[in-house]
């Protein structure tokens, strides 16, 4: 059986080398050369000047990566405010006009968002939400909120009322019982979402760009004249720091939400294996 | 009564907001599309800007080129999807569980990648003086920089197409991959005492079941590439431009007369997305994708 399927091992091998591997050396090659003439297949020449000029040489590359991740906080708690009690009414209330709501709520999942913020930008204008973080932000939650709402109707549907009704004749008022009994049922589902939500927030260059019109400098903003021919360099050690950013914040979110089921709540595992 | 009307009181701030900033965004386009800028005085609704964008030839350019490049883009990423997907199945039979699960994740990879990096990297690695350009020159194959052909920045729209190629290979494995997963070991001894050796397992018990879920995952990645706007700025070039760079170009250029007609683009790009929104949503139930089988 292993001796069938070992030439197709590699093969995967040769493809993941070639689609993944291949770009990162390219990147990562091109942020340390000096100098990388072209028929010459490597750099004869390294140096850290680009990295150096990236984390050191100019306060800008902080400040941006503070920026997107104010940006991508801010417009992820308040998903989580809207979504949880939206996914709720969805997954556990019949009531008419759902399919509506539901249409509503995952249209921007199909309509290109920035479609909506060109369309509002000369009222955000008007109100003066241009340049700020608050427009920025209030731009981010259409393209984000719907995968929230998503990833905790997913949740929400694994949870049976029986556990908040055991709650509740054990005397748990409503906020004991959402905090003890729901709260840590959804949480894979919320943290699914904010790695989603996170990772839309970052990488968006274009909304940012009109509501912020160049004066809310995010990492794509500031990345941008680098990479549309600016010194490659610099634009690879942007490129890598930025990739490197966004899989920062979804490993992150996997590791509090593994701390968190190995110290504070041992027993959710087994609830959830329960009802499935 | 509150039972009653618990649902929506729970539905009120998600939609609320959907709908201010999102549908509020669209109408307030829609409006402005039709001339209606009251700031500057202009209360009446017409369609110029329509009919101006439908009797351009950039209109018509920029339309074709978002179809084509769409169309292709989305046709290699689903063949690669599937056969990748394929490949990782086959394979994660004779594997234990946790290796394939990491074989799976580093597949998965450029999902995390931003679009203006994977624009970047197709940037390094396809522009004539670009890194498989130096390796054909390393060795032997071409002498000149000019020998290899101009896939960035290029008026067909390649190197927009590996981008997006390379962007949602990942994507096809993710929303396929789970429905192979679901076949079940005995199927393929089943298969075997039959005599079905590992090609006509694939096409008479792999291919069918993974092929609706796989017509939406190309179907989805076609409306996205349909409609998205950081890897054709990068990568393509100023005329023809696909729809998103059309509509942003008119709407940076400057003039005020110009707006309505880019804002015109974007309408027509909404309602191109809802129309073949609308088409994958019903098929996807029709089939239950997520299922495959019942």
């Amino acid at each position: 059986m292993k001796q069938v399927f070992s030439p197709l091992k590699i093969i995967l091998s040769l493809l993941l080398f070639l689609f993944i591997g291949i770009p990162f050396i390219a990147l990562l090659l091109s942020s340390v050369a000096t100098g990388w003439q072209w028929p010459v297949l490597f750099p004869e020449s390294y140096s850290f000047r680009a990295w150096e000029y990236v984390l050191f040489g100019s306060s800008r590359t902080w400040q941006s990566i503070g920026t997107s991740l104010l940006i991508a906080v801010i417009v992820t708690v308040i998903n989580v405010l809207l979504a949880v009690p939206a996914a709720n009414a969805l997954v556990r209330f019949q009531f008419k006009g759902k399919w509506f709501a539901e249409a509503i709520l995952f249209a921007p999942i199909i309509i290109p968002p920035f479609v909506a913020v060109m369309g509002i930008h000369l009222t955000f204008l008007r109100l003066g939400l241009t340049e700020t973080i608050l427009g920025v932000v209030l731009a981010h939650l259409s393209p984000t909120l719907p995968y929230m709402v998503r990833a905790v109707m997913i949740s929400y549907n694994t949870l049976s009322v029986d556990w908040e009704n055991q709650a509740r004749m054990l005397g748990a008022g409503p906020f004991l019982r959402f905090y003890y009994v729901v709260l840590p049922h959804l949480l894979p589902g919320i943290a699914a979402g904010a790695s989603l939500s996170i990772l839309i927030s970052l990488s968006q260059y274009l909304i940012t760009f009109i509501i912020g019109s160049g004066q809310v400098v995010t990492l794509p903003i500031l990345l941008f004249p680098f990479i549309s021919g600016g010194d490659p360099a610099v634009a690879s050690a942007y490129s890598l720091l930025f990739a490197g950013m966004a899989i920062l914040a979804l490993l992150a979110m996997d590791a509090v939400l593994k701390k968190y089921y190995q110290t504070k709540n041992p027993s959710v595992l087994k609830v959830k294996g329960v009802k499935r | 009564m509150w039972q009653k009307s618990k649902p929506y009181l729970l539905l009120l701030p998600a939609t609320g907001a959907i709908v201010l900033l999102f549908f509020g965004g669209l109408f307030d386009g829609m409006l402005k599309s039709l001339g209606y800028f009251p700031a500057i005085g202009e209360r009446q609704l017409h369609l110029t800007a329509y009919t101006e964008l439908l009797s351009s030839d950039s209109f018509w350019e920029s339309l074709s080129l978002t179809l084509r490049v769409a169309a292709i883009s989305s046709l290699l990423a689903g063949i690669l999807g599937g056969m990748l997907a394929i490949a990782l199945f086959m394979m994660n039979q004779s594997t234990k569980a946790k290796e394939s699960r990491l074989w799976q994740r580093l597949f998965q990879l450029p999902l995390t990648i931003p679009h203006l990096v994977a624009g970047y990297v197709i940037v390094l690695l396809f522009m004539q003086s670009g890194l498989f350009s130096k390796l054909l020159a390393t060795v032997g194959i071409i002498d000149q920089i000019t020998d290899f052909p101009v896939l960035v920045n290029d008026p067909f729209g390649w190197g927009i197409i590996l981008a997006y190629t390379w962007k949602e290979v990942p994507f096809v494995l993710l929303m396929v991959y789970p429905v192979l997963a679901r076949i079940r070991d005995s199927w393929r001894d089943v298969s075997r005492v039959y005599g079905a050796g590992n090609l006509s397992f694939i096409r008479e018990i792999a291919l069918p079941i993974m092929m609706p879920s796989w017509i939406i995952a190309v179907f989805i990645v076609f409306v996205f590439t349909f409609s998205a706007f950081e890897i054709p700025f990068l990568l393509g070039v100023t005329y023809p431009s696909m729809l998103p760079v059309y509509s942003f170009q008119l709407y940076t250029s400057g003039t005020l007369a110009d707006r309505p007609e880019a804002l015109a683009v974007n309408i027509i790009l909404a309602l191109m997305t809802i129309v073949l929104g609308l088409i994958a949503y019903y098929f996807s139930k029709r089939w239950n994708v997520t299922k495959g089988w019942q």
